[in-house]
């Protein structure tokens, strides 16, 4: 028992350390790729090609001032971000990372705690981040957080929605609510995947996850050019820091779901070893969320309510009734 | 050539294409139809493409165009309207400004003053001569008025300071007298008119 | 003379006086003819001749044709803007290209011309004459280069200043072509022929032109050839900010307008560059032009000094000033006054308030009848008591003018002998009389002028008392008969022809004999024929008062006789207040004659000094900024402007911790005493300028108001009070009036004792005079336009209290040592 717990803690602390550390480095990716895909150079002056310009930015999150608004609801301000960014590694805790493997003589299950309803878990998670934007944007006594608050709010209303709709589908196929049971179910190779049985399911899935981690072409939350930095707007320093933290951790998170749920997790690909082949298909993902940032326009708070609720909550009940009818037959 | 292209002043719209665009659409029904229509046609995949094809381009072509200011500095046109300069005479090396005030007068944003006295030679002195850049607008009337080709447009365009005394006082502005034979004249806003020499009318002096 | 006609000017019927010149006429009318060398109140010159016009078909010069009823005036037709357009080509004939630079650019008549013309280019030529830039004064800049020989400024200096110092001479320029003649425009030619020939210089013959220093030769200059040496190349006149004011140096009360600018690149605070004045309807004496920069500047409030003050307030039992103050500010001393029972203490405005007090009395106005523009109409002017050339610039501007455009005449009394004012005109007559003989002065106007059936009898037996009647030989030419026979050669008759021939005969006459003019210093057989010639077709008579006779031991029975002179001679009678606002004081306050307990200063050294200067205990604002009125000689009420900044207290915040303050200096001009013939106007309703005619458009005149008449014998002259021995005035040099003439860096004529040449060389360098009580120490320094044994000792400097040395009098008797 002292194991297991003595285990989870490791896990948990490599979990914090190694995904806040991916999520800087997001950034650096980020603004690298965007920079080539606009025939630019991005960050090139602090460390090689500008690889350090983590550690600055780093650095300088840390050191900034931390400015609370005078009118604000300081309380609400100030745990607003931390919301964020722990609802974002709360979630990765059911997410299984890597295939098992064995150090010493003792069996590691590359997850921090594998629950039986780990879909569930993490949507929930996932979903209770938005709390984050929404108490930011309202208690910082800004007419932009307020703004922007309220655009969390549409956002949280019409994608949890279409994201738990569209895993209804193959939830339904695995019948089981367990990540691992669903990279079990997919062990027979690239045919297996969940992605052939349920291409419709995965693209709504893929647009929900950007609506809920806030990514072009969705990010009305905090659209500069209309409303300032929106739930952001008065943050600075680390504060600042953990929305973004949490932004690019549950961009991961998606990632690894995609993969998890549709593509094959952690099986092995071919000759890839599994623990590979999902670090591929995970960085694919993340790719994809900045390569369509670099290409596409963001839409509109209303079209984006029309979009969802329009468009794709009944292709997504579709979708469900059409699973459940081909699996009765 | 004919004049019209000259009489019509809607300086700009000359060379615009309107483009036709389909009406837009009115019922929900036909909003969805197009966006059914633009999700099959792959316009998406298209910016998608665009990007990539962009990115690739710039990683292994080299097709980059970042320009590494302060460490790389793309020429400016000499007609390009930076910190002022104030010019010598060539032969004497005496600052060509006469003190004569035209352009402390039409400065748009009131940004020139000077000190002027009488001196021993009973000329005119410039005593001092300043530009706050901090109103400068850089419009070039001052350069246009000036009846001496004396305060003309330079190249200095970083103008960031701690101080904005740094670019304007006389002595700033001044060609540095050990400088003189690198002076040039400035080819923009109220240099000579290559045709100057025509246009004078002269004064019958035949004694 | 004042007949209203009609004119009509291209079509435009305009009203005018018959005798009124063209221009003049259109101006009023506010027609634009061009002129360049005219100015209004002088004699045209005809230097430019650019005001040519066509009158009644014929070519005429409006600045000096006079208006007849009916005429028909065409200003410009196509002759005679060709013959304007080649007078300013020609004008423009080696004229250097310089307006870059030069201090009239911008408001240069000559540059206004060329462009109204629309000469562009040049068909007329001919060699250059080197010409040099010359300082002719202290004050005087010349630029020959730029001189266009309009003349302006030579008319001015003698039709209006009088010192005639400047005078067109020799250039030596190239002669004109001949052949020009026949082929330019005839009056082009004839300027340009002229002006190759005349350059200005100072007329007595030397570099320096040893004048008044007034400057207005540099105000009236079209071009950039005269300037001021103080002024010259500082600014461009567009730069500067043009505050309408009112000079406030000495009574005349002068309309001014401060010029500012920025001080400096590092200095943004205003300053004073120059003084312009309308230089066609007013003139400006040194003091006026040069003395500005008199401003006190202080850093901010300081509140110890001020409680300081508030406090002395609360316990003074006098406050002493002068006035050279505004009447707001009278006012206001008057408030303490009547809230404190405060003792007011003015030496100047006493005097004259007296003075003034028992002429209202005798002659029924509480106000002198008439003001300096009706003198500027007469053509006899008399006057009596002041020291013409130095107590009141405008008062002698207008003497000389009477003489210079009305043809008028003039009669000078005065102790000092003064050796300007006979040059004004050649009917002057110059009586330098014995001091303390001032009413024999105006016993001898009474004589000359009254009408005799109204003055009483006793006065008719006094005058008379001076006449008798002497036989006199005179040489006379009679045609005498003389027969002569003559025998006829032919015949050898001899017969009787007769034939007339001249001789010279003595002839016994009774003249009339006027010991006045004897006991006046004048020669009384050689007065009564120059004084005939002085009368002939004069219709309209003047008499200037001055400060002798407020400051004189018989100041009542004089104030008595001026108005006795006043109601049986037909005659304006002028009076020179004292001091810039003394009118305005007399009116406004209360007075008290003695200075005793406590006493606060309002620009006078006392137990608590406020000062404008700067040197006392509180700091208060120097004329030139702040806001008030003055009441002028002319019995107006002017208002002055404020050109700069002032950071400290004022009287009005004093007054403010006493109660009886008001939000703004200027809201006490509107309560300025009706009884005393002020008017219920704001500050802000009161107008500062000048209109098209000449008109003066400044504040308000103060109403005359009627007083009771006593009947107040006059008594006859005593000589006990005639002084003898070492006499010295109390007097200003020119261009010195008060503590802020001497601040002014332009003015520098020093606190010393002026005296004629003669007298400076016995006296040495340096003397000291002494008082009954008091002695003073100063140097000595020459006026060359003084003559006599008088000492002029100036008062300007309040800290040395001249008037408590002199006390009531002007003239004291002293006695001298080297020193
Ligand atoms: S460039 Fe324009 S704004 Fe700047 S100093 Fe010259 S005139 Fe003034
Ligand atoms: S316009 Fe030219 S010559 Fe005139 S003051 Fe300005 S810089 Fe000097
Ligand atoms: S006098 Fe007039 S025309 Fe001559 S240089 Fe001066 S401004 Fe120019
Ligand atoms: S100095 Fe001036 S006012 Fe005098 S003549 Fe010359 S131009 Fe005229
Ligand atoms: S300063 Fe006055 S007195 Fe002297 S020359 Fe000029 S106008 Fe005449
Ligand atoms: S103004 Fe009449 S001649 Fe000059």
């Amino acid at each position: 028992m002292d194991a297991i717990i003595i285990e989870t803690i490791v896990k948990a602390a490599l979990v914090i350390a190694v995904f806040s550390a991916l999520a800087g480095f997001g950034t650096f990716i980020e603004r690298k790729i965007l920079a080539f895909m606009q025939r630019r150079l991005g960050p090139m002056h602090v460390g090689p090609f500008g690889i350090l310009q983590i550690a600055a930015d780093g650095i300088k999150l840390f050191t900034k001032e931390d400015i609370i608004p005078q009118h604000a609801n300081k309380f609400i301000f100030m745990i607003a971000p931390i919301i964020t960014a722990a609802t974002a590694f709360i979630a990765l805790a059911a997410v299984p990372i890597f295939p098992e493997f064995t150090v010493f003589g003792y069996t590691i299950h590359p997850i921090v705690a594998d629950i039986n309803v780990g879909i569930l878990f993490i949507l929930g998670a996932m979903a209770s981040g938005l709390y984050g934007p929404l108490l930011a944007g309202m208690a910082q006594a800004n007419k932009w957080g307020i703004i922007g608050s309220a655009r969390t709010a549409i956002l949280f209303m019409s994608y949890e929605v279409v994201t738990g709709l569209s895993l209804l589908a193959p939830i339904m196929l695995v019948g089981s609510l367990s990540l691992i049971d669903f990279n079990a179910a997919q062990t027979g190779g690239v045919g297996e995947w969940l992605v052939w049985q349920q291409p419709v399911a995965f693209i709504l899935f893929i647009i929900a996850g950007f609506a809920e981690t806030n990514r072009t072409p969705f990010d009305i939350l905090e659209h500069e050019a209309e409303i300032i930095s929106g739930y952001a707007t008065e943050y600075s320093g680390m504060r600042w820091g953990m929305f973004f933290i949490g932004e690019y951790a549950n961009m991961i998170t998606i990632s690894f779901m995609a993969s998890l749920i549709f593509f094959g997790g952690f099986n092995e690909w071919g000759i890839l070893p599994g623990g590979l082949a999902i670090l591929l298909k995970v960085s694919f993902f993340f790719f994809l969320m900045l390569w369509v940032r670099a290409s596409w326009p963001h839409i509109r708070p209303d079209q984006l309510m029309w979009l969802c609720w329009k468009v794709l909550m009944p292709i997504a009940i579709l979708n469900v009734l059409i699973t459940g009818l081909v699996m009765m037959l | 050539m004919s004049l019209n292209k000259f009489k019509d002043r809607n300086v700009g719209v000359q060379n615009y294409t309107l483009i036709e665009h389909e009406a837009f659409p009115q019922t929900g029904g036909e909003k969805f139809a197009r966006v059914l229509k633009r999700t099959i046609k792959g316009e998406l995949f298209v910016g998608l493409w665009v990007t990539m094809r962009t990115m690739i381009l710039a990683l292994f072509n080299g097709e980059i165009h970042t320009v590494k200011y302060p460490f790389e500095k793309l020429p400016i046109s000499p007609r390009y309207r930076a910190i002022h300069d104030m010019l010598r005479l060539l032969e004497s090396g005496h600052y060509r400004c006469i003190g004569c005030g035209l352009c402390e007068k039409i400065c748009i944003a009131d940004c020139i003053k000077m000190d002027t006295k009488y001196d021993e030679n009973q000329r005119k002195e410039v005593t001092e001569y300043t530009i706050n850049f901090g109103r400068c607008i850089f419009c070039g009337y001052c350069a246009e008025v000036c009846p001496e080709l004396a305060i003309v447009h330079g190249g200095r365009y970083e103008t960031a300071s701690q101080q904005r005394a740094s670019f304007s006082i006389f002595d700033d502005m001044l060609t540095p007298i050990d400088a003189l034979k690198e002076q040039k004249e400035y080819p923009g806003f109220g240099a000579v008119s290559p045709n100057a020499d025509d246009n004078i009318k002269k004064t019958p002096l035949a004694y | 003379m004042s007949n209203e006609i009609t004119i009509k000017i291209d079509g435009k019927e305009c009203k005018t006086t018959e005798g009124e010149f063209l221009l003049n006429a259109a101006r009023a009318n506010d027609i634009f003819i061009p002129a360049i060398c005219y100015l209004t109140r002088c004699s045209p010159t005809l230097a430019c001749r650019i005001c040519l016009v066509e009158a009644d078909g014929k070519r005429v010069y409006a600045c000096n044709a006079k208006a007849k009823d009916g005429m028909e005036i065409t200003v410009s037709n196509e002759e005679i803007l060709e013959e304007r357009r080649a007078i300013m080509e020609v004008y423009d004939v080696n004229h250097p290209l310089q307006c870059g630079i030069c201090d009239q650019s911008g408001e240069c008549e000559l540059q206004n011309y060329t462009l109204e013309l629309g000469v562009d280019s040049q068909q007329y030529f001919i060699p250059d004459t080197k010409r040099e830039n010359k300082d002719w004064s202290s004050v005087l800049h010349y630029d020959a280069g730029l001189c266009i020989v309009c003349e302006r400024c030579t008319t001015v200096c003698k039709d209006m200043i009088g010192d005639a110092a400047i005078k067109t001479g020799a250039r030596g320029g190239a002669v004109l072509d001949k052949g020009l003649k026949t082929t330019m425009p005839k009056d082009a030619y004839a300027m340009w022929n002229k002006l190759q020939k005349a350059i200005i210089v100072p007329s007595n013959g030397t570099e320096f032109t040893n004048c008044s220093d007034c400057g207005e030769c540099t105000a009236v200059c079209p071009v950039g050839a005269l300037v001021s040496k103080e002024f010259i190349y500082t600014t461009n006149s567009w730069e500067l900010e043009r505050i309408p004011a009112t000079c406030a140096h000495c009574s005349s009360g002068c309309q001014i307008y401060y010029e500012t600018k920025h001080t400096s690149i590092s200095n943004p605070d205003k300053k004073i560059y120059r003084v312009t004045n309308e230089w066609n309807y007013v003139s400006l004496c040194g003091a006026g032009r040069f003395g500005f920069d008199f401003e006190n500047r202080v850093d901010g409030k300081d509140e110890d000094a001020f409680n300081r003050a508030i406090e002395a307030f609360k316990k003074a039992d006098t406050i002493k000033f002068n006035s050279t103050i505004t009447n707001e500010e009278a006012l206001m001393l008057q408030r303490v006054k009547d809230k404190f029972g405060t003792r007011l203490v003015n030496a100047d405005a006493l005097a004259f308030k007296e003075f003034l007090s028992i002429y209202s009395i005798a002659s029924g106005n509480s106000l002198y009848k008439n003001d300096f523009r009706e003198v500027m109409q007469s053509d006899f002017v008399i006057s009596v008591g002041t020291s013409l050339r130095n107590d009141n610039p405008n008062a002698r501007y207008a003497f000389n003018n009477v003489q210079k455009m009305n043809k008028g005449a003039g009669l000078y009394f005065h102790p000092v002998g003064d050796t300007l004012v006979p040059t004004f005109g050649k009917s002057v007559e110059s009586l330098i009389h014995k001091v303390g003989q001032e009413e024999l002065a105006l016993y001898l106007v009474l004589d000359l002028f009254a009408d005799k059936e109204k003055i009483p009898s006793d006065i008719k037996d006094y005058l008379a008392s001076f006449h008798s009647t002497v036989k006199k030989t005179i040489k006379e030419k009679v045609m005498q008969s003389v027969t002569s026979t003559v025998v006829d050669k032919v015949t050898g008759e001899s017969k009787e022809v007769t034939k007339k021939v001249p001789k010279m005969i003595d002839k016994e006459i009774e003249a009339d004999e006027n010991e006045l003019i004897n006991l006046l210093g004048g020669d009384s057989s050689k007065f009564a024929d120059a004084f005939e010639k002085m009368m002939k077709k004069k219709e309209n008579f003047s008499m200037i008062i001055g400060e002798d006779l407020y400051f004189h031991p018989k100041a009542r029975n004089i104030a008595r006789l001026v108005a006795l002179i006043e109601t049986t001679c037909d005659m304006n009678l002028v009076m020179i207040p004292p001091k810039t606002n003394s009118l305005g004081v007399a009116l406004i306050c209360d007075l008290d004659k003695e200075v005793s307990g406590y006493t606060i200063g309002y620009n006078e050294k006392a137990d608590f000094t406020l000062s404008a200067i700067g040197d006392g205990d509180l700091d208060i604002p120097a004329i030139n900024q702040q806001e008030g009125t003055f009441v002028n000689m002319n019995k107006v009420l002017v208002p002055t402007n404020a050109a700069l900044e002032y950071k400290g207290y004022e009287l009005n915040d004093i007054l403010n911790a006493l109660d009886i303050g008001k939000d703004e200096t200027i809201d006490f001009t509107i309560e300025l005493p009706e009884n005393k013939g002020f008017k219920a106007v704001a500050f802000d309703d009161l107008p500062n300028g000048y209109t098209n005619s000449g008109k003066e458009n400044r504040g308000y005149i103060l109403e005359n108001l009627k007083v009771t008449k006593e009947d107040i014998k006059v008594v006859t002259f005593n000589d006990n009070i005639i002084l003898n021995g070492e006499i010295a005035y109390r007097c200003n040099p020119q261009r010195q009036f008060n503590d802020f003439t001497e601040k002014s860096e332009q003015i520098f004529e020093e606190f010393a004792i002026y005296a004629s040449p003669a007298k400076a060389e016995k006296l040495g360098k340096k003397v000291e005079v002494k008082f009954d009580k008091k002695s003073i120490v100063l140097s000595v320094i020459v006026d060359d336009r003084m003559s006599g044994d008088i000492l002029a000792i100036p008062d300007f400097r309040s800290s040395e209290d001249i008037y408590a040395i002199f006390g009531k009098n002007r003239f004291k008797q002293v006695t001298i040592r080297k020193v």
